[in-house]
């Protein structure tokens, strides 16, 4: 079909005269290995995100934990993010939050004081648990999403240890969240300040804030579709 | 790996899996640059073409095919590219030296069908530039019409219809030795 048959000669014709230029082509693995690099750029990404964000976090030179070579801190929504020049090693093991229980749906809103809410596009949770005594209302679907909400403003909840590529901003209904797209080390950081518990090995995770409430949504398989989740709140 | 898995993968932010996919397309991302007139930019125009592929591939309709969707970025940055140099999207290819080597023993054969094959391609040069799209996507790198339309971003009757107006004008123009 397409061109009728008094053409089927040059059609033919065309084709191999097609085959028969010179087009040069670079070797393709050395194609890949430039594309690559582009995609990395770490420092100037690193810059990136945090000009954007300048007015909302607190940079600054170490931890007082610093064993890490941690380079910058970004904390938002009640994450701590520990920028490093390098990808930490991965956590090996999996602990639950302090004082992590199974609570009913519909027994959430009474055991803690902040607006909880779920996501219309995922439907109703599998499980939901409530921890550290209402701080933290976890919420987990069969495809492997996660979405923790926890109250509260000033201080951090959860620390991430993030390596290159370094976080990418995504806009959440007006407010600027992050993007961790790796797999990454996330502990949890103790009411009574100072302690750190480490927790697992979190898959790429989306995090914002909304109002007084911090969120961060684990396991959707792109930004794209981590952020039509977060937007889908109700 | 195939396409999904790979394209799956990079979206988990995996680049290995991307350099996978890079280097499968990449020698025909370099042909459809260098064809549509991107010249001696090809390769800068492919490797934008690639980073803004994996920039927006959370835009790729999973399980639709990966070649028209990248073809199209490649097309649109060499179009951007001609545009921005302010001139027309030639077509600067040469045949090459050594199509012929496989008719040794007809020489003059072999001159006959070179010089044909010149003729056919100063005619497709000569090819008002849409109409030239057309014939340059279907028969040169051999895309399907509906791949042609994705490619180039016309409908599918446009494609035919182009494809057919071009066809015409060559067997015109090359004179009698063609179709």
């Amino acid at each position: 079909m397409g061109s009728d048959e008094r053409f089927d000669d040059l059609e033919a014709e065309l084709r191999a005269l097609g085959s028969s230029l010179d087009v040069p082509v670079p070797p393709p693995e050395r194609v890949a290995s430039s594309v690559r690099a582009r995609l990395e750029k770490p420092v100037r990404r690193w810059r990136l995100v945090a000009a954007a964000v300048a007015a909302l976090v607190a940079v600054t030179a170490a931890t007082p934990q610093g064993r890490d070579a941690v380079v910058a801190i970004l904390r938002q929504a009640g994450i701590e993010l520990r920028l490093g020049g390098e990808t930490p090693p991965p956590v090996r093991t999996q602990a639950p939050l302090p004082g992590e229980r199974d609570v009913p749906l519909d027994e959430v809103a009474a055991q803690v004081d902040f607006p909880v809410r779920t996501p219309a596009a995922l439907g109703e949770p599998a499980r939901v648990t409530v921890a550290d005594g209402g701080r933290v209302v976890s919420m987990f679907w069969r495809d492997g999403v996660r979405l923790d909400q926890f109250g509260g403003r000033l201080d951090p909840f959860f620390f991430k240890k993030v390596g290159p590529p370094f976080p990418e901003t995504a806009e959440v209904d007006g407010v600027t969240g992050f993007w961790v797209s790796g797999s990454h080390p996330l502990g949890y950081l103790t009411r009574e300040g100072g302690g750190e518990i480490p927790l697992r090995q979190a898959g790429p995770t989306l995090i914002w804030q909304r109002g007084d409430v911090g969120h961060r949504l684990e396991g959707a398989r792109s930004m794209a579709r981590a952020v039509e989740l977060a937007r889908s709140l109700r | 790996m195939d396409d999904d898995e790979a394209i799956a993968r990079s979206l988990e932010g995996d680049l290995s899996a991307y350099e996978v996919l890079v280097a499968r397309y990449s020698a025909l991302a370099h042909r459809t640059a260098a064809l549509l007139g991107a010249r001696d930019e090809a390769e800068d125009v492919v490797q934008e073409a690639f980073v803004k592929a994996f920039r927006h591939l959370g835009s790729f309709r999973r399980g639709a095919a990966f070649r028209p969707w990248l073809l199209r970025i490649v097309a649109n940055e060499t179009h951007n590219l001609t545009r921005a140099r302010g001139r027309r999207s030639d077509l600067t290819v040469r045949l090459s030296a050594t199509a012929d080597a496989k008719a040794p023993d007809d020489p003059a054969g072999a001159a006959v069908a070179t010089d044909r094959r010149a003729r056919l391609l100063e005619a497709v040069r000569a090819l008002p530039e849409r109409e030239r799209s057309a014939v340059v996507c279907r028969y040169f790198l051999q895309l399907s019409e509906a791949e042609t339309a994705q490619v180039l971003g016309w409908p599918v009757g446009t494609v035919k219809s182009r494809t057919h107006r071009g066809l015409a004008r060559l067997r015109e123009e090359a004179g009698d030795g063609l179709g």
